[in-house]
């Protein structure tokens, strides 16, 4: 294979790779936005835990690795729903829009301080059995777990989609995003379809943590390292969008890699804001559609 | 009549009971008074990604402080307060302001990062307080002659000078590839590295540099691999990051760790620790370090054993500058300091000051000049460690 095509090959498995995961993160994000109409800030901090929670099961307590990917998810999945009970719920029966958005900061920065106080700011060395086992065909390689994290992703994006597009809670879901107050009347629980938004998109946070801990620099920041990227994602994608949710984030991915293949890496930041940046002046609504009523 | 006595009687050893009273806490008070005490400012990142700096720092502080505050220095004993500059340069300065507002130091220990250093210094000379580094290589820090900041260990031309040198003549490297982060000190050791490295005759392939915010190297791996074959990587980042590049280069086939033959390089930024979280993927690494623990100075090895009574661990090299600051100070103050005034002449008069980390003997622009604080150390197959005898 010529070294130019060898390059275009292993930067694109590299960029799908990184925007797998950034797709993960930007997934619980974008979900929770699509049916409450609001930004979780503490999702990142969600992302954390999930990350320690698999260290911790691997590490500590010699739980194989996918184990601790179900772990994480399941760790993630309480969180989510601790917050909503404990934070949201109360917050929404008030009717503040902003208190509940406001509130996602608090738990953001209290998630953030008690891991700090409990993880320390040290950085831990999350070694996945897979990270050290790669497969080369020529020049090209890949890890297993970045395989494992391709494969994760993929599997995660279509049971999500299934979920939401042919079962029962996924209709219910659709309809609570699209209007409430008719959903409810329509004799759906708009609270506890509510909940189960956050629940299934805080588990995947969680499990994003899991996949991403041996990827990234393991300390109580790691989630918030990531957030940023997601958000950009989430916008470029479209607010709500799980579809252009997960092109956009394959696109910042792919972006990443060739800016460090064609140019420097410290200039990604530049070309992946630029990119947000125009999506907002030309395509407001994000990149695959107009936005409609429900986007999830 | 009784009753009148009994309640004369009864105020007076009232009012006597309050006389013993007060003359003890006169007494209290004038002892407290009587003692001297030198306020040690510490600024180091407790949080972030060069968080481990502050935390092995404080360690070996605490350290030191306890040792010396056993018996005082001159009458002094040694007070310590803790900011967190988080290794950069707009909490650094919040830091250091709060520092020399609230605490009013005789004299302030840190940062570790350049770029946080940088920031600070000008606020330690507007108040005429010393600055005493340890941790930055930055050339910036020394070189223009800063009246009111010291550094300890040597600076980035120190040390991208001798890698070079080693690099070239000891592992007969003839072409290398630079990896740094985007910062003063990132930079500035790579700028060093080029120079001397190609004055000696070798070639520069790639030069990369990132942010502290890029999380995944394979990408920058990739582009390693097919830059050719680079005989050494020096690599200039804090351990998080050098932990994922290790990582990252040994996944891409590159490093001795992923069955290549380039050898990865590094300075003191790198804990001792590090070979162990990097696993394999570290095996030849070639890296300086700030102090042997395996010297036999007895200095070096009450020290080890102190801080391993104490933590119950072995001491890192940030763990050693740490100590080496206090120590140095407690110096000063054994030969007269005590104010910022007095502390900053006797420091840049300090000449042959033997710490745990080698000597310490500044020049006119107060950089120590003595290299018997570099170390060399080489990651072994088995994520040990070994101490290199090179110069």
């Amino acid at each position: 294979m010529p070294d130019a095509l060898t390059v275009v090959v292993q930067q694109t498995i590299n960029g799908v790779v990184l925007g797998s995961l950034y797709v993960l993160v930007a997934l619980g994000l974008t979900l929770i936005y699509g049916v409450l109409v609001q930004i979780n800030f503490a999702h990142a901090d969600i992302v954390t835990v999930g990350a320690f929670a698999a260290y911790f099961f691997t590490h500590r307590f010699g739980g194989h690795y996918v184990l601790s990917i179900g772990v994480a998810l399941a760790v993630g999945a309480v969180l989510g729903w601790l917050i909503n009970s404990l934070v949201f719920v109360p917050l929404r029966r008030r009717g503040s829009e902003l208190l509940p958005l406001i509130a996602t900061i608090g738990v953001s920065i209290l998630m953030e301080n008690a891991s700090l106080a409990a993880f320390g700011p040290i950085p831990y060395a999350f070694e996945s059995p897979y990270s050290g086992q790669v497969i080369r065909l020529g020049r090209i390689f890949i890890s297993l777990q970045h395989l494992l994290v391709i494969a994760v992703a993929g599997v995660t994006i279509g049971l999500l989609y299934a979920f939401i597009r042919y079962t029962v809670h996924g209709k219910a879901l659709r309809a609570v995003a699209q209007d409430v107050e008719t959903a409810g009347l329509m004799g759906i629980n708009p609270n506890r379809l509510i909940m189960l938004t956050f629940v299934i998109g805080s588990a995947l946070a969680g499990l994003s943590g899991a996949l991403l801990g041996p990827v990234l620099v393991l300390t109580p920041f790691a989630g918030a390292s990531v957030i940023v990227k997601a958000f950009a994602i989430v916008i470029i994608g479209g607010f709500g969008n799980m579809e252009g949710t997960i092109l956009a984030g394959l696109l910042v991915g792919l972006i990443e890699a060739f800016t460090t293949q064609l140019m420097n890496p410290g200039l990604i930041d530049i070309v992946v804001f630029a990119l947000l940046l125009a999506t907002l002046a030309l395509r407001p609504t994000g990149l695959i559609a107009e936005r409609r009523e429900e986007n999830v | 009549m009784n009753s009148v006595l009994r309640r004369l009687a009864l105020v007076t050893l009232a009012c006597a009971g309050l006389l013993i009273v007060a003359h003890g806490v006169l007494v209290v008070a004038r002892s407290q008074a009587q003692e001297k005490v030198i306020k040690i400012g510490a600024l180091f990142a407790f949080t972030g990604p060069g968080s481990y700096f502050g935390v092995q720092d404080k360690q070996a502080i605490d350290l030191a402080v306890e040792q010396l505050n056993r018996t005082g220095v001159n009458g002094y004993k040694f007070q310590v307060s803790y900011e967190d500059s988080a290794c950069a340069p707009l909490p650094a300065t919040q830091a250091a302001k709060r520092l020399l507002e609230q605490v009013k130091p005789d004299i302030v220990l840190g940062e570790e990062c350049s770029d946080a250093t940088l920031a600070i210094m000008p606020l330690m000379a507007a108040a005429k307080v010393p600055l005493l580094n340890a941790g930055s290589s930055s050339i910036k820090i020394t070189e223009p002659g800063n009246p009111w900041t010291f550094r300890i260990m040597p600076n980035e031309v120190m040390q991208g000078e001798n890698i070079a040198k080693n690099a070239y003549e000891r592992l007969k490297a003839r072409t290398a590839v630079l990896l740094h982060e985007n910062t003063n000190a990132g930079i500035g050791n790579a700028d060093i590295f080029e120079r001397a490295f190609t004055k000696h005759g070798g070639k520069i392939l790639l030069r990369i540099g990132f942010g502290r915010d890029l999380n995944d190297f394979t990408a920058i791996a990739t582009r390693v691999a097919g830059a050719g074959h680079a005989d050494v990587i020096p690599t200039y980042t804090l351990e998080g990051q050098g932990l994922k590049i290790t990582q990252a280069l040994a996944q891409a086939g590159v490093t001795r760790g992923g069955g290549g033959k380039s050898i990865q390089l590094g300075t003191i930024w790198l804990p001792f620790g590090f070979d162990k979280k990097a696993g394999k993927a570290a095996d030849g690494y070639v890296r300086i370090v700030q102090f042997d623990p395996t010297e036999k100075r007895p200095i070096v090895q009450d020290f080890v054993k102190a801080f391993k009574a104490k933590y119950n661990e072995d001491p890192t090299h940030i763990n050693a500058h740490g100590y080496d600051q206090v120590l140095l100070v407690a110096d000063i103050v054994r030969r007269g300091g005590k104010d910022p005034q007095s502390i900053r002449d006797l420091l840049a008069d300090t000449r042959g000051f033997p710490g745990v980390t080698g000597t310490v003997q500044f020049d006119k622009t107060n950089q120590n000049v003595m290299t018997d604080t570099m170390h060399y150390v080489e990651t072994q197959a088995d994520s040990s460690w070994k101490v290199l005898d090179w110069q």
